[in-house]
């Protein structure tokens, strides 16, 4: 199994307001604070390189507390200069935000090219609030993406200039400079939340899914249906098109993962996530179809959950090394997930670091029979 | 004592867009175009104006029980659509009457067709941008919000309560609603910019109907509205928010029916 890290950069906060997102104050964000976070985090994702992580993953949010990446791909140009060796995967840019999605295809080539031609590009839409954020029009949400998707994917492998008449986006040269590195292109990534639109489209093109924050009993459903759409598409899915983001919280005993985990991994749930329904629902975002089935087999919103929830629900990985070995033995040999994005919700930044590198230590060595394996062959292009 | 007629519920093809219209009354006649959600109802507001009138009471396409158009999208393919059923109908000219939304695609109706129109009364439109004036985001609200946001007495929503918001069928349905309204009001939200200038054209005799407590569009607003059309009259209701034919329907239908009877009509 390959190892990715993932970080969501949040500024941890207490507050009393109904949202964390897109209405709470920018007035709590304290720059100074920011500062030290933002370097810490950094300097998380670096350590993560050295201990043998195979990837880093950033992504995109707006206006909110639970993660300070407005702009991934900032992100990934800084450490595109300070690592040498592990993927860099920008999960994603939120394609139906940007008027010009050219400038995706211009920055993800940039940062290949520097980097050497080890960066992963996820497509994603944004999720409901930051269309309150950006202003973007949600019934376009789904038509956008498809069409930027195409203008990013045949700028980076047709040869330039050729022009491009889309509903959304217009151009009489498409034309830029660098092109990517890696050929056809770096890999494309899908993190998703299951609607049956983007299974669909994901496994025609080969790109990997990605399940972000999902119970395992729906990671298992919508990994069986990608895994048919590929069938469908005549082709067998590679394990590393199954790929999960989950928290994991490693200690030297399951007591003390457990506590570490109170304190530390439900702040994302109940205060990161907490979100009044009309920013989780903006209208059309989801098909009618997609809107009934979630409704059918409605999903608990993420402050109802409990920390006995997201860990029986495997929202959520909590324990000593074995334990935590034994849970993800569940998503590489029953869900046959060939990669876990995971970020290590510690506390404190030393506290972090050291549960790096006691997950590096006793977990990371017990799935690596496929450590000569390169994930990005052949998947996500 | 007043009858008040059972409306017959019509299905129609628009240029082959199906339309699910409410229909009642006798005199010339009336096309009323409503607001968000309140689709497909027929209150006690039609039930007044249908003594005096032939009432028609389409839902738009994606509201009430007209299914999603999805060639729909900008305001002007709404207002299209109603010059389209008039055609369709027959009617060569109408008194047209529309609140807050429907009353945002009455003011484009009359903008193209102004001679179409017998009379344009508009009940608290939306659709043109007020300086100092930004209405107040709905899609962000939720029920209880939007009530006390939309109503000056909060018991005159129950007029408009969702008809089902436990089932999968009812929730659908309103968010179905809400992404019609969404498809041609997201952003620029409420409004278009290029229809301020073009009220000027209104040619016909126009009544505006304002509610006191408005906090959708508030005075400011009206006096706006008043401002760009020639010769408009404006009525205040000082017991309604923004919805004055839900909160007063008999004093709005009596300022209709009045302004209605009046000369050049």
């Amino acid at each position: 199994m390959k190892f990715y890290y993932f970080h969501l950069m949040p500024y941890p906060m207490e507050h009393d307001e109904p949202s964390s997102w897109v209405t709470l104050s920018n007035r709590h964000y304290d720059p100074a604070v920011g500062h030290t976070l933002y370097n810490q985090y950094l300097d998380q994702f670096e350590h993560a390189e050295r201990l043998g992580w195979d990837g880093l993953c950033v992504n995109e949010h707006h206006q909110n507390c639970y993660g300070t990446m407005p702009s991934p791909n900032l992100m990934a140009a800084m450490l595109a200069r300070r690592t040498t060796r592990a993927r860099i995967a920008v999960l994603g840019n939120g394609l139906p935000l940007r008027e010009n999605p050219l400038r995706i295809a211009e920055e993800i080539a940039m940062l290949d090219v520097v980097s050497g031609g080890r960066i992963i590009s996820g497509f994603v839409r944004g999720i409901g609030p930051e269309y309150y954020s950006v202003g973007t029009n949600p019934t376009h949400s789904r038509e956008r993406f498809y069409e930027a998707a195409e203008l990013i994917l045949r700028a980076w492998t047709e040869d330039g200039p050729f022009p491009f008449d889309g509903r959304f986006y217009r151009y009489h040269w498409v034309n830029p400079w660098p092109r990517p590195l890696q050929r056809p292109h770096p890999p494309v990534w899908c993190p998703s939340q299951g609607s049956a639109e983007t299974v669909e489209w994901a496994a025609r093109r080969r790109f990997p899914y990605l399940m972000v924050f999902t119970p395992i009993t729906r990671i298992a459903q919508i990994y069986g249906e990608y895994r048919e759409a590929c069938d469908r598409s005549g082709y067998t899915a590679s394990r590393y098109q199954l790929t999960v983001n989950l928290p994991i919280v490693v200690a030297e005993n399951d007591a003390k993962a457990e506590r570490i985990a109170r304190e530390n991994a439900l702040w994302v749930y109940h205060t990161g996530l907490r979100i009044p329904i009309p920013f989780w629902q903006p209208p059309g975002y989801l098909s009618e179809a997609s809107f009934r089935r979630a409704m059918t087999n409605r999903p608990r919103l993420p402050t109802e959950l409990t920390f006995e929830d997201l860990v029986e629900g495997g929202y959520l990985i909590v324990g000593s090394p074995a334990t935590v070995r034994d849970r993800l033995r569940v998503f590489s040999d029953e869900l046959r997930a060939g990669i876990v994005c995971s970020g290590m919700p510690a506390g404190s930044h030393e506290a972090t670091l050291d549960m790096m590198e006691l997950f590096a230590r006793e977990v990371m060595p017990h799935f690596r029979e496929d450590a000569h394996v390169d994930e990005t062959a052949g998947v996500g292009r | 004592m007043r009858t008040r007629a059972t409306p017959a519920e019509r299905r129609l093809a628009v240029r082959g867009t199906p339309v699910h219209m409410l229909q009642a009354g006798d005199g010339p006649p009336l096309l009323f175009l409503h607001g968000a959600g309140a689709g497909g109802r027929w209150l006690p507001f039609h039930a007044r104006l249908a003594e005096r009138f032939d009432v028609l009471a389409p839902s738009h396409p994606g509201h009430g029980g007209s299914p999603t158009a999805e060639w729909i999208e900008h305001i002007s393919d709404l207002a299209f659509h109603y010059l389209d059923l008039l055609d369709d109908l027959g009617l060569a000219r109408v008194h047209l009457v529309g609140a807050s939304f429907g009353g945002w695609i009455a003011a484009e109706m009359a903008t193209m067709a102004s001679h179409r129109l017998a009379s344009l009364t508009l009940v608290a439109p939306v659709g043109i941008k007020v300086e100092g004036w930004i209405y107040p985001f709905l899609f962000a609200m939720d029920l209880p919000q939007l009530v006390q946001t939309v109503f000056h007495d909060a018991t005159a929503a129950l007029a408009l309560a969702p008809r089902d918001l436990t089932s999968v069928d009812g929730l659908a349905e309103l968010y179905r609603e809400r992404a019609a309204l969404a498809r041609v009001a997201w952003n620029p939200y409420l409004y278009d910019p290029l229809l301020r200038r073009r009220l000027g054209r209104i040619a016909a005799p126009t009544l505006l109907c304002w509610g006191e407590h408005d906090r959708v569009a508030p005075r400011v607003c009206a006096e706006a509205w008043a401002e760009e059309i020639p010769g408009a009259a404006l009525r205040t209701f000082a017991g309604s928010g923004h919805l004055p034919h839900v909160e007063e329907p008999d004093a709005v239908a009596a300022a209709v029916i009045d302004f209605c009877a009046g000369p050049r009509r």
